[in-house]
C-alpha cells in the first residue's frame, strides 16, 4: 500500500468519525434550539388562549380547533400544571403522521378544571436533519476529491525526489568507481534521508576500498615471501653438487610451495569474487571462449586420449565480467580433465541458455551437495587445491547462473543455466 | 646486457640478481621509486624489471619515466598484485610483459630473453646452437639446414629450454610455461614428459644430437655445448 493511501484512508476514517459526531452534535443542539423556539411559541399561544378564556368567561371553549392544533377538555380536579412533550399527530391533509411538540396545561377556572393541549408541527427539524445529512455527505465527498487531486499533484512533485533516490539506490553497485550523490530538494525529510544515505554510501565505499586494499595487500604480503622461497629453492635445485637425498627434500619443499601459492591465489580470487571486485561487464560469447581454451589445452586431452565431443552450435552469450568468464570456463575444463579417465570422454554441449559439461570418471567419494564446497576433494590427490569448483559455484552465485550436478552411467555432468 | 631490477624485497632481489648474473647480465638494483628514477636518469639499461608495489610509490611511475627517456628499453613488470587492472595499465603504459609472483626464475629468464630479442634485434635474430637454428619470430626451427616441423607447444618448449641453457627446468616450471592455469592438473608431469619425448625425438632425427638431460626427480636440462 502506498504511504499516501495509507495516510489518506486513516485520515478519511477519522474524518468520517468527526463528521458523524459533529452531525449528531449539531442535530442535538439544533433540535434543542428548535424545541426551545417552539416552546416559546407554544407558551405565547397558551397565554393568548388563557387570556381569551379569562376575557370571555361565558363562551364555550371546550372542543378542538379546526386544524386540531388546539384541544380543550374538561377534567376532574387536579393540580394546575404545565408541561411539554413530543407526540405524533395524524395529518389529515397528507394522511401521514407528523411529529409534533405538544404543550399541556392543567388549569382551574372558577370551579372547573380544564386541560388545554396545543401542538406545533416539528417538520422543520426533520428538514433540518435532511439538510444536515446532505451537507455533511457533500462536504465529505468534496474533501475526498480534493485529497485525491492533492495526492496526484504531490506524487508528481514532492515524491519525485524520493523516487529519484530509490532509482539511484537501485542502480548502486558497491564496487562502482564513480561517486553516488543524492541531490537535495524542498522536502526536509527527504533531504535528511538523502544526506544520511550520502554518508552511508561514502562509508560503505570507503570500507569496501579498505577491504579491497586489504585483500590486495594480503596477496602482496603472502605472494612475496612465497616468491622468495620458490626462487631460493629453485636456485638450490640448479646446484649440481648437492646430494640426491637433500635434492629430494628440496624438491618436496618446492612442490609444496607451488601448491601453497596456488591455494593462496584461489582463496584470494574467491574473496575478490565475494567482495564483488569484478565490476566491469561485457557480453561474453561463452562458446567461443570454450573453443579458445580447448585449443590451448587440446594436447592435454589428446595425451590422455580423451574423446572430445564438442557441440557448440547454439551460441551462449552472457553479460558478465570477462575475467570471471575465463576463470569459470577454465576451471570447468580443468575439472573435466583432472577427474577424467585415461581413454575417457568429454562432451560439451550448448543449447539455448544452457551449457552442459559431461565427462567420464569414477563415482564421487564425497556427497554431491558438498562437491561445490571449499576444500571438498574427491580424489586424495595432493595436486588439487579443492577450490576449483568452489570458485565455479561462487561465480555462478554472483551472476545467478543455475548450477546442477548429476552422475549417471559413469558420467559426471555439470549443467549451467543462464 | 644491462638490467635494472626495481624490487624492495631484498631476498627476492638478490636471488634474481644472482640468477641473472650467471646468465652474463650486468645487474643493478633499486629499492624505491626515487632510487630507480635516479638510476634511470644516470644510466642506460637494456631491460628493467619493476615491481608495482614499492615503498614510495608504484612501478607505473618508473615505467612512464622510462618510456619518455628511453622508449627502446624493455620493461617487465613483476608484481604480487595479480590483478587484471594492473596488468592492463602496465601494458598500456608500454611494459613488454607482466609476470605474477611467485614465478619461476627460469620463466623470468625466458621472458627477459624474449623481450630483449624483441627490443634489441627487432625480431631478426636467429638462435644458433650447434646444428640447431631457431627463428623465434618466424617460429621456425632448422636442424642441419633442414626444417623441423614442431607443434606450437613443442616450439614453445624448445624456446623455453634454449632461453635457459644449462639450467634445470623443473617440471612445474615447464607445465606452467606451456599450459598456464591448467598446469595444476594431476597429470601435468606426464604431459610434460610426453611433450618432451616428442620434441627430443624430432630434434634427434634431424641433428643426431640429444640436447636434453634428465635431472633425477626435478626436471630437465638443455645441454647446448655437447657435440
Amino acid at each position: 500500500m502506498k504511504l499516501i493511501n495509507y495516510i489518506n484512508i486513516r485520515f478519511m476514517l477519522l474524518l468520517l468519525v468527526i463528521f458523524t459526531l459533529a452531525g449528531i452534535g449539531l442535530y442535538i443542539k439544533l433540535g434543542f434550539d428548535v424545541n426551545e423556539n417552539i416552546d416559546e411559541i407554544l407558551t405565547a399561544r397558551m397565554d393568548r388562549i388563557n387570556d381569551n378564556i379569562m376575557r370571555h368567561p361565558q363562551s364555550r371553549f371546550i372542543g378542538v380547533s379546526a386544524d386540531q392544533s388546539v384541544q380543550i377538555s374538561e377534567i376532574g380536579p387536579s393540580k394546575p400544571n404545565r408541561y411539554f412533550s413530543d407526540t405524533t399527530v395524524l395529518n389529515l391533509h397528507d394522511k401521514r403522521y407528523d411529529t409534533c411538540r405538544k404543550m399541556t396545561e392543567l388549569k382551574q377556572f372558577k370551579d372547573n378544571y380544564y386541560k388545554i393541549q396545543i401542538t406545533y408541527s416539528r417538520f422543520e427539524t426533520e428538514d433540518m436533519v435532511e439538510i444536515l445529512f446532505t451537507f455533511m455527505i457533500g462536504l465529505f465527498v468534496l474533501i475526498v476529491a480534493l485529497l485525491y487531486y492533492l495526492n496526484y499533484r504531490l506524487s508528481k512533485s514532492v515524491w519525485q525526489q524520493f523516487f529519484k533516490t530509490i532509482y539511484t539506490l537501485r542502480n548502486f553497485k558497491i564496487g562502482q568507481r564513480d561517486k553516488v550523490l543524492f541531490s537535495s530538494g524542498n522536502i526536509q525529510e527527504f533531504n535528511q534521508m538523502n544526506s544520511v544515505l550520502n554518508e552511508m554510501i561514502a562509508k560503505i565505499q570507503a570500507d569496501f576500498n579498505n577491504l579491497k586494499e586489504f585483500t590486495e595487500n594480503a596477496a602482496h604480503e603472502i605472494q612475496t615471501p612465497l616468491a622468495i622461497i620458490k626462487s631460493k629453492l629453485e636456485t638450490v635445485l640448479q646446484d649440481e653438487k648437492i646430494s640426491p637425498d637433500i635434492l629430494k627434500q628440496v624438491q618436496i619443499a618446492y612442490k609444496t610451495v607451488a601448491r601453497l601459492s596456488k591455494l593462496n591465489e584461489g582463496l584470494l580470487l574467491l574473496s575478490k569474487i565475494e567482495n564483488r571486485q569484478f565490476v566491469e561487464q561485457a557480453d561474453v560469447d561463452l562458446c567461443q571462449l570454450i573453443r579458445t581454451r580447448l585449443e590451448f589445452i587440446e594436447d592435454l586431452f589428446s595425451l590422455k586420449s580423451i574423446d572430445l565431443r564438442v557441440q557448440l552450435d547454439e551460441p551462449v552469450i552472457f553479460n558478465m565480467n570477462p575475467v570471471l568468464a575465463d576463470v569459470l570456463i577454465s576451471n570447468l575444463l580443468n575439472n573435466t580433465l583432472k577427474h577424467n579417465l585415461q581413454n575417457g570422454m568429454l562432451s560439451i554441449v550448448s543449447a539455448r541458455g544452457e551449457l552442459v559439461f559431461s565427462n567420464s570418471g569414477l563415482p564421487l567419494t564425497v556427497e554431491p551437495e558438498k562437491l561445490f564446497q571449499r576444500f571438498s576433494k574427491n580424489t586424495a590427490s595432493n595436486e588439487s587445491t579443492g577450490l576449483g569448483l568452489a570458485i565455479v559455484s561462487e561465480i555462478c552465485n554472483l551472476y545467478a547462473i543455475s548450477l546442477h550436478y548429476s552422475y549417471a552411467d559413469g558420467q559426471h555432468s555439470i549443467k549451467l543455466g543462464f | 646486457m644491462k638490467i635494472l631490477i626495481v624490487e624492495d624485497e631484498k631476498n627476492l632481489r638478490e636471488t634474481i640478481t644472482d640468477f641473472l648474473k650467471l646468465e652474463g647480465y650486468l645487474c643493478e638494483f633499486a629499492e624505491t621509486v626515487a632510487d630507480g628514477s635516479e638510476k634511470l636518469a644516470l644510466y642506460d639499461y637494456d631491460c628493467m624489471l619493476v615491481d608495482i608495489g614499492l615503498p614510495d610509490g608504484t612501478g607505473f611511475e618508473l615505467i612512464r619515466e622510462l618510456k619518455k627517456g628511453h622508449p627502446e628499453t624493455g620493461i617487465i613488470i613483476i608484481s604480487a598484485r595479480n590483478s587484471l587492472d594492473d596488468k592492463i595499465e602496465g601494458l598500456d603504459l608500454g611494459a613488454d610483459d607482466y609476470l605474477a609472483k611467485p614465478f619461476h626464475l627460469t620463466e623470468l629468464n625466458s621472458r627477459i630473453k624474449s623481450v630483449l630479442r624483441r627490443v634489441k634485434f627487432s625480431g631478426k635474430k636467429e638462435i644458433v646452437i650447434g646444428k640447431l637454428c631457431i627463428q623465434p619470430d618466424a617460429r621456425q626451427v632448422y636442424g642441419a639446414g633442414q626444417p623441423i616441423v614442431l607443434t606450437k607447444k613443442e616450439f614453445d618448449l624448445l624456446l623455453f629450454f634454449v632461453s635457459n641453457p644449462q639450467r634445470v627446468l623443473t617440471k612445474e616450471a615447464i607445465a606452467e610455461h606451456l599450459w598456464g592455469d591448467f598446469a595444476d592438473s594431476a597429470d601435468s608431469f606426464d604431459f610434460v614428459y610426453s611433450q618432451l619425448k616428442n620434441l627430443r625425438k624430432k630434434l634427434l632425427e634431424k641433428t643426431g644430437t640429444d640436447y636434453f638431460k634428465n635431472v633425477y626427480g626435478s626436471g630437465y636440462t638443455f645441454v647446448a655445448n655437447e657435440p
